[in-house]
């Protein structure tokens, strides 16, 4: 019977309450590690440039840092949609905020913002594990860290999605103590932002492509 | 002036009635129906839906939440100067090849061409969304025509809020052209909204069996003939493991002449192959 | 046609053929019959002295309320019909909080000060125009002094008008006395003051325009430096005693 009716519409298939067509998820888990670490006067974020989706990688070269202002960043893992529709809804509330206000919004700011925008989003979520980072209205580097519904929390330092369960021991055990950073980072390509008062400095650092 | 029934009304949603039931007059509903193409002569009434009617239902919509007439993959690739787009003319209902002479890439404006797997009539009415979109960009007449960026970035929106409305376009689409600066574009959205640029994609099956291909062979600087070559061979190894894929195809280019859609071809095959002919021959347990 | 001014001041969406709005020019005339308030900016921070009318000896002048406190870094004294002020001040208390819920910061004084110029335009929509000012029949009848303190910026003093002009001042003041007030203000202001020589300049110039003796119950002193703080009678007794 199921092999008969495979494929056929719900409606018309025997067993009732089995699922035997094809169902969707309106959400997906396109992977990805983000990782940003204070400094006195600078901040660093970085981010892997994998989007993939299951075992299959769908790019190798997609970007989830958005750079907001001269001080401000948003690195977003989890789902990529939703990660794009975040991205531009903080991107055009950092415009408004700039015409009515006149002046850049603040990295303490945005991180507010993000967290009431995840939350308001609470009985739908947006599958997005978030870093906001910079620096701060004194110019110290600040890293606020995220849940999916917008709880947050200012931190020297952050790591967030797939590679996260790897990343985190290692930044514990790094950070805390003088010694150069080692990070085990998977997925093509790490884009790093270095935010100092100067400005947004990006770089990349080649990973295996495998 | 009345209202112009857009398909972004919710009376016009995804395919249910007409434009005549959106602007519902005396002279319409006491018409007699009239032979045309959706209302045949004979059998039951053509299948008209009062939109009015699927909302009261009981509980929410079902009817769009799987597939009922599908395309399979669709590849396309970059190269010297363009983009090309590939795929069958498929339509499945189920396992039954139901449709086969369905074109499933379709040329936006001079500059875009969009091709789609997945639900059909769901692509019919994106289709539907870009005609209006483009005559909307024509009729204005300022000498700027949208850019397949500009179209890819409509399409992510459009099937991104679908899926927030828990009722999703089933489609994969792929978006390919030049801009005005010549760019050559090339990116795919799928049905929950995850979309993505790159120099080659492939959207379904293709994802696992032309892709590893495209990244031996493609280049975005490679000719027409080797591009066109390599979508045919991707194409081949696709049909051979494909059920759901018959051995007709489209090629299309999008360059900066334009957009070309060219007429549906075969492929040649070959299934003499021993393990063809008995492919449980060596397998234990098999009958 | 129409040859006098009252032909043309009753709408207030009707210019005259001069170019003028009657209604918002009367509204203006409004504010000359208030009160008296002046406001003095320093680098230390910005002063607001306000005169209360006291009209009987069986009034509780502590009821007067000519300065109020829109948030912690935001002051303001008003001059013309104070029941319009609440109005306004209640808007821009909700304002300044909203804008603290969305980005955890202080709201920047321009923006305040622009967010109540918009609710004071309001007088010419339509009840069904948007913008919440349903039905609003005719202007504000009240001037404002706005004090705060900016993050980036520092001390700011701006003043409002019905028509929905606001203005930045180093000093100014509306009311009654204003006239008098701005002439000793021009007089007597430097911009490298401190509070102390403002809260001097402030009440010794609303003493001037004022018809009563200064006494610590008819006038109010409130400044922000950085944060907003109304002066308690001892202190206004202590400024007294300065001048």
């Amino acid at each position: 019977m199921a092999t008969l009716t495979a494929g056929v519409p719900k409606h018309a298939a025997g067993a009732a309450g089995i699922k035997q067509h094809a169902s969707w998820s309106p959400y997906d888990d396109n992977g990805g590690t983000t990782l940003a670490v204070a400094g006195a006067d600078y901040c660093i974020v970085a981010a892997s440039m994998r989007m993939s989706t299951g075992y299959s990688i769908m790019t190798r070269r997609s970007s989830k840092i958005l750079q907001l202002t001269d001080k401000c960043v948003i690195a977003s893992a989890g789902f990529q949609a939703d990660m794009k529709a975040l991205h531009k809804m903080l991107q055009s509330r950092n415009v408004t905020y700039q015409h009515s206000h006149a002046k850049p919004m603040s990295c303490p700011a945005t991180a507010q913002l993000l967290s009431n925008t995840l939350y308001h989003r609470r009985f739908f979520p947006l599958f997005t594990f978030n870093i906001c980072a910079g620096l701060d209205d004194e110019g110290k580097g600040a890293v606020y860290t995220y849940d999916a519904i917008g709880s947050y929390e200012r931190t020297g330092y952050s790591c967030q999605g797939s590679g996260k369960d790897l990343m985190q021991p290692v930044l514990d055990n790094q950070l805390k103590a003088a010694s150069p950073l080692l990070i085990p980072a998977r997925g093509d390509t790490v884009e790093i932002f270095v935010i100092t008062k100067e400005g947004v400095r990006r770089e990349e650092l080649e990973l295996k492509k495998d | 002036m009345l209202p112009r029934p857009t398909t972004h009304s919710k009376a016009l949603g995804p395919g249910v009635a007409g434009p005549e039931l959106a602007v519902a007059t005396s002279a319409v509903l006491d018409r007699p129906p009239q032979p045309t193409a959706q209302r045949p002569l004979s059998g039951a009434q053509a299948f008209s839906v009062d939109p009015s009617l699927v909302e009261s239902a009981d509980g929410p919509r079902q009817h769009t939440q799987y597939p009922y007439v599908t395309g399979t993959s669709v590849l396309a690739v970059k190269y010297a100067g363009g983009v090309m787009l590939a795929c069958d003319t498929l339509g499945a209902y189920g396992s039954t090849k139901r449709y086969k002479s369905l074109e499933r890439i379709i040329r936006v404006n001079a500059r875009t061409a969009v091709a789609a797997g997945g639900e059909i009539s769901d692509f019919q009415y994106i289709t539907r969304l870009l005609e209006e979109l483009a005559t909307d960009d024509y009729r204005t007449d300022d000498g700027i025509e949208l850019g397949p960026r500009e179209v890819f970035s409509y399409l992510t929106r459009v099937m991104y809020n679908r899926r927030g409305k828990m009722d999703p376009l089933w489609n994969s689409l792929v978006v390919g052209g030049v801009e005005a600066d010549g760019t050559v574009f090339l990116g795919t959205v799928g049905m929950i909204g995850t979309h993505y640029t790159d120099s080659h994609v492939a959207t379904g099956f293709g994802a696992h069996l032309a892709r590893p291909m495209f990244r031996e062979r493609q280049s975005d600087d490679m000719s027409e003939a080797d591009a066109e070559a390599l979508l045919r061979d991707a194409l081949r190894v696709c049909y051979y493991r494909d059920k759901q894929s018959i051995n007709k195809f489209q090629v299309a280019k999008a360059t900066g002449e334009g957009v070309a859609i060219g007429k549906p071809f075969a492929l040649e095959t070959k299934w003499d192959y021993k393990a063809f002919a008995a492919p449980t021959k060596w397998a234990i347990g098999a009958w | 046609m129409f040859l006098t001014r009252s032909e043309y001041d009753r709408g207030v969406n009707t210019f005259s053929p001069e170019g003028r709005l009657f209604q918002v020019e009367y509204a203006i005339e409004a504010i000359k019959l208030g009160s008296t308030a002046i406001g003095v900016a320093t680098s230390e921070g910005v002063v607001l002295a306000v005169e209360k009318r006291v009209t009987s000896p069986l009034l509780e002048p502590s009821s007067i309320q000519k300065v109020a406190e829109i948030d912690d870094h935001i002051g303001c004294a008003m001059s013309g019909l104070t029941a319009d002020a609440k109005t306004l001040i209640d808007h821009a208390r909700a304002e300044t909080q909203s804008h603290r819920f969305s980005y955890n910061e202080p709201m920047p004084l321009e923006s305040c000060t622009q967010s109540l110029c918009d609710l004071a335009l309001q007088f010419g929509e339509d009840d069904d125009e948007g913008g919440g000012g349903g039905g609003m029949s005719r202007p504000f009848g009240v001037a404002l002094l706005i004090a705060g303190w900016d993050a980036d910026v520092g001390p700011v003093l701006y003043h409002t008008d019905p028509s929905g002009t606001y203005v930045k001042y180093r000093c100014m003041a509306i009311g009654s006395g204003s006239e008098g007030a701005l002439t000793a203000l021009q007089e007597h202001f430097k911009p490298e003051m401190t509070l102390a020589e403002a809260e001097v300049l402030a009440l010794s110039t609303l003493k001037q325009v004022m018809e009563e003796k200064v006494t610590a119950t008819n006038v109010d002193i409130a400044k922000v430096a950085p944060n907003y703080h109304l002066y308690s009678t001892d202190e206004v007794e202590g400024v007294i005693g300065r001048l």
